[in-house]
């Protein structure tokens, strides 16, 4: 990854120079979820911007400012991708438009627990 | 690009033009109290029971703190005459600040009339040493001498998208400049770790990153604990960042994309200039204080401050002798702070502004700062005390 990537995308704003509604912003191309920029509901649709394109998804649940909100469908078990890179995976079944933080994301590292469940 | 600053012998700049009194205690904080530009140093730690190389660490703070070029001159007082460990003896710190050409002077109540004689004669020096301080002038100097250490706390997700991001555009400036910058914290690269690897300036240098991450994450998966309880701290998961992983990807923002020179051991100043890693624990209390052992003249904490509510008062800095800068890109942190945040980059996400703009509005504050402009943290007369970053038991 190129830690300053991020400044290649421009933040999006319209003509009048007014911000657009319920944004979030992906960092990488391969992402697979994006972080919310402002106060997102249930129902609301999402501007996602960043990566080199632009897409819009329905949020199914509140997504605070600064959380993250998933893009695809995530399986369990699978790699949860920010600054494209894994920052956990996912410890159940994530749908599209939900909230991924610490209740359904794992995150794989220094986890002493497991290390310890591992050797019993 | 330029700053104006207080050129030392030897022809390192400082930022600042203190007189410092170490070690901490009785006699620093009484000579303190009596006269004007002094700092001293305020920690429990005097070296008893630690090990010689937490020892050594202990006398690279002192040393550092000496040597860096923000100080004009030091007072080192005895703080156990003659029954002392042999790194913390007066005499060799004494001599190793020396050796940078400054002058520093020894105080000892064995010597001096006791402890009652050894405040009055430091009160005496330090008058002068000061006084003798206030004729040097500012003047201008290069990037090359800008020597800056950052941590970026209370981080959350506005961190690693615009906060992180505006200190790597001026590290990387200053870096390009010929300057100086250290980054650390290594429990926060755990997960990005590979990515610093790849720009290590050397072989060497990309082994010495993925042991220190080898290292610590060993000592975390044996304390049998699930890492998330520990960190991500409580605030960066009120703030939105899930996972260790996550804090890390957005934390190495912060070092720019310069070549990583080597890495450093808590308070261990350099051999040359450019980007370096610190192999040091994120405690602000410690860090900023390492920082300027090292020989940073400029500090910086990038703030998230997502799960900081009702925080609009910050403390002053445990920096010491540099100044000490907060910098944040959460428009929430900054409405409710205004008065205490040096630089604000929350405009790079809600009013859509460049980010290299962000990134040299950040340098300009930092050339400001650096050539004389208080920093808002050294407005406070409080600064935080100081927990030295040792590693090894006690007995």
């Amino acid at each position: 990854m190129t830690p300053m990537g991020f400044l290649k995308f421009q933040p999006p704003f319209k003509e009048d120079g007014s911000v657009v509604p319920k944004r979030a912003l992906i960092m990488h191309p391969k992402d697979n979820v994006a972080t919310t920029v402002e106060e997102i509901q249930a129902g609301d649709q999402v501007r996602v911007v960043g990566g080199g394109e632009v897409r819009t998804l329905a949020a199914i649940e509140a997504v605070p400012f600064g959380f993250k909100i998933a893009l695809e469908e995530i399986p369990q078990g699978a790699i949860i991708i920010k600054y494209g890179e894994t920052i956990g995976k996912a410890g159940r079944p994530i749908v599209k438009g939900a909230l991924v933080h610490i209740h359904n994301l794992e995150g794989t590292r220094a986890r002493g627990d497991l290390e310890g469940r591992e050797k019993r | 690009m330029s700053f104006l600053g207080y050129r030392r012998p030897g022809g390192s700049v400082g930022t600042r033009n203190y007189v410092l009194v170490i070690p901490q205690g009785l006699i620093a904080k009484s000579i303190s109290d009596f006269v004007t530009g002094i700092r001293t140093i305020q920690t429990v730690d005097h070296g008893s029971g630690r090990t010689t190389n937490d020892r050594e660490r202990i006398a690279r703070v002192l040393i550092g703190l000496g040597r860096n070029p923000n100080v004009a001159s030091v007072i080192v007082h005895a703080a156990s005459p003659g029954v002392g460990y042999p790194e913390l003896k007066a005499e060799r710190l004494a001599d190793e600040i020396a050796a940078s050409g400054k002058r520093v002077e020894v105080i000892d109540p064995a010597k001096d009339g006791g402890v009652y004689g050894a405040i009055s004669r430091g009160i005496q020096l330090a008058r002068m040493m000061v006084y003798e301080a206030s004729k040097l002038r500012r003047v201008e100097a290069g990037d090359e001498h800008l020597c800056l250490g950052v941590k970026c706390g209370y981080s959350d997700t506005t961190s690693g998208i615009a906060g992180n991001p505006a200190v790597g555009y001026l590290f990387d400036k200053v870096v390009g400049a010929g300057g100086t910058a250290f980054f650390g914290e290594t429990t926060e690269i755990i997960g990005a770790e590979h990515a610093l690897a790849k720009r290590a300036a050397n072989p060497q240098v990309a082994e010495a990153i993925l042991d220190a991450v080898a290292h610590r994450e060993a000592l975390a998966k044996s304390t049998g604990l699930d890492i998330r309880t520990i960190n991500p701290i409580p605030a960066n998961i009120k703030g939105g960042i899930s996972s260790l992983e996550e804090k890390s990807l957005g934390a190495i923002h912060k070092a720019g994309t310069s070549p990583i020179q080597g890495v450093l051991q808590y308070a261990e100043r350099p051999q040359g200039q450019g980007l370096y890693f610190v192999d040091n624990w994120m405690g602000s209390y410690s860090i900023f204080a390492g920082y300027a052992a090292a020989g940073s003249n400029l500090v910086m904490f990038q703030l998230g401050g997502g799960g900081l509510a009702g925080r609009d008062l910050m403390e002053g800095s445990p920096a010491i002798i540099a100044p000490f800068l907060w910098c944040t890109a959460n428009p929430n942190t900054y409405r409710m702070a205004k008065d205490n945040i040096d630089f604000y980059s929350g405009t790079v996400i809600m009013d859509g502004e460049d980010p290299q703009e962000a990134g040299e509005r950040l340098y300009r504050t930092v050339i400001d700062i650096a050539s004389g402009t208080l920093s808002r943290s050294e407005t406070l007369l409080y600064t935080e005390p100081v927990d030295l970053c040792l590693e090894e038991p006690r007995f």
